[in-house]
């Protein structure tokens, strides 16, 4: 990674189907066969049960804003144009929570529990980033 | 069969380098410093040193190897750990249990650091902790553009504030009464006045963490000097007794930066105080909470700090932030804490300069810091470990 190119997702054995999806505009979560619960970040096995049988299953795209920051530091120079940017962590309606981005809102409406819905953000390289935006009414 | 580890060892030596932002020595020698002066502190010879606990090692440090070869010791038990703060307590710990075990008789626990000079890799594309398989470990999400710890800590502290109404101005009463200690303490890098008005001024690194709420990023070493209780008797310096401990929590409900149950991460949300194992410490050093005369804590961004107080049960989940408001956590308040200035004032060595603090006070030589009658005092993080000394 050179220094004004954005880092890309590690994507490991365990990652890429949700990876892979997200380039087709889907969102997947691994699912417990046995127990039936959904997690992330995705793992080799279900840490709610410990079964090895995972299936990956397509999830509603909806949730809340369960945390969110504001980057005022230019901490990536890939980011220096962007500042202040906001970080998120959203919780799914399907319960597992990821980081991501919130576009189409401006910062000072940040707010813990704001609804919103995934958006699909196509990077270089054949990756495509999951960003999130408010809810439409 | 366990075997009891209260009061088995002691911290029988102490030792620094002088604390400084881009100081011209080589982290090994600011370690050879400090373990020097540790070694004439206790009254032992490099020789004695038989076990090294090695806080600081890669990326950031220097591994355990050329620590012993650097300054020619001959060691038979070596524990090392990386340089994140969550590992003070382990390196105690690990010591004491190498005593205990036979494992080594005199352990030298190492911390030397410049972290001026490593600051390029303290967050942004440098940084190997959100790169790597499973990414970081303080939440570090560079495809975001969320790197360095100060991220994580603003996410659990975010949360925290929604849940409970916390305010940054509440938040600003942690690094005041640290810098209160700091201009008490010979050591400290800090020692202009902070104000309300100063903190609340300071910019905004990654909201809702100022400037004023992170670390000092700074260059030096401590050397803390473990050995058995019997040994410690016939050596130089009043020992402090390595009364009772806890290890580090980990499992799906922690997060590095937030209380259990804050829903950060995959955490559950849930508001919760305290449960056994969040007071094993109390037990094995047979004392209670209430015996505590000082609390020492890993302050790398103040909200650390309300998160340990709740943790411990020292105030009920969501309560924190109003409780170290009127000079309770200050010295002659009610619970001092890091009355060398901690991590945020005095400086950044890992939390190790906090240990050193604590030896100094119930050895009685704390000076103005003196905190009166100390006899049990506590290191807790967070995250959930703990050491309990007494004198």
């Amino acid at each position: 990674m050179t220094s004004d190119t954005k880092a890309l997702p590690r994507i490991t054995p365990d990652s890429a189907p949700f990876w892979e999806a997200l380039r087709e505009r889907r969102l997947l979560l691994p699912y417990c066969l046995d127990c039936g619960l959904p997690h992330l970040p995705p793992g080799p096995v279900c840490p709610a049960c410990f079964s090895g049988r995972l299936e990956w299953r397509a999830v509603s795209g909806r949730g809340r804003i369960s945390t969110w920051t504001v980057v005022h530091k230019a901490w990536f120079p890939s980011f220096a144009a962007d500042v202040p940017y906001n970080v998120v962590q959203v919780e799914l309606d399907e319960g597992p929570r990821l980081t991501a981005n919130v576009v189409g809102l401006p910062n000072e409406r940040l707010a813990v529990g704001l609804a919103v819905e995934i958006d699909y953000d196509e990077q270089r390289d054949g990756i495509t980033l999951p960003r999130f935006r408010p809810t439409a009414v | 069969m366990t075997l009891s580890l209260r009061d088995h060892s002691a911290i029988v030596g102490i030792g620094q380098s002088a604390y400084g932002r881009f100081l011209p020595d080589s982290q090994l020698a600011l370690g050879a410093t400090a373990l020097k002066a540790a070694l004439d502190d206790a009254g032992l010879k490099r020789a004695d040193i038989d076990g090294v606990a090695i806080h600081m090692g890669w990326p950031l440090g220097i591994d355990y190897d050329r620590v012993a070869e650097a300054y020619g010791l001959d060691v038979r038990w070596v524990s090392q750990t990386w340089l994140h703060g969550r590992f003070v307590t382990s390196a105690i710990q690990q010591a004491a249990m190498a005593v205990a075990c036979g494992l080594a008789e005199v352990v030298a626990c190492v911390n030397a650091i410049s972290f001026t000079r490593e600051r390029q890799i303290l967050g942004g594309p440098e940084d190997a902790e959100g790169t790597r398989e499973e990414g970081g470990t303080h939440g570090e999400s560079p495809p975001y553009g969320l790197t360095a710890p100060a991220g994580g800590a603003a996410l659990g502290m975010q949360r925290y504030m929604a849940r409970y109404g916390a305010t940054s101005e509440q938040l600003a009463a942690v690094p005041m009464a640290f810098r209160k200690h700091a201009q008490k303490s010979p050591y400290a890098v800090m020692q202009k006045p902070m104000t309300l008005t100063d903190h609340q001024a300071s910019r905004m690194v990654v909201d809702p963490l100022r400037l004023f709420d992170c670390c000092l990023i700074t260059d030096g070493a401590a050397v803390a000097i473990v050995t058995s209780a019997e040994r410690a008797r016939d050596l130089r310096q009043r020992p402090v007794y390595i009364s009772g401990m806890q290890g580090l929590r980990s499992g799906r409900d922690e997060f590095i930066f937030a209380p259990r149950g804050l829903g950060i991460n995959q955490q559950r949300d849930v508001a919760a105080g305290p449960d056994e194992r969040d007071l094993l410490a109390y037990r094995m050093a047979g004392i209670s909470r209430a015996d505590v005369a000082g609390l020492y804590t890993y302050d790398a961004f103040s909200p650390l700090v309300l998160f340990m107080l709740e943790r411990f049960g020292f105030c009920g989940p969501g309560e924190a932030a109003a409780w170290v408001q009127g000079g309770r956590i200050e010295l002659g308040g009610e619970m001092p804490m890091n009355t060398s200035g901690g991590l945020l004032s005095e400086a950044h060595m890992g939390g190790w300069n906090s240990i050193l603090e604590i030896v100094r006070q119930l050895r009685g030589n704390a000076g103005e810091r003196q905190i009166e009658n100390a006899r049990h005092l506590q290191w807790a993080t967070a995250w959930g470990d703990s050491v309990i000394f007494r004198n």
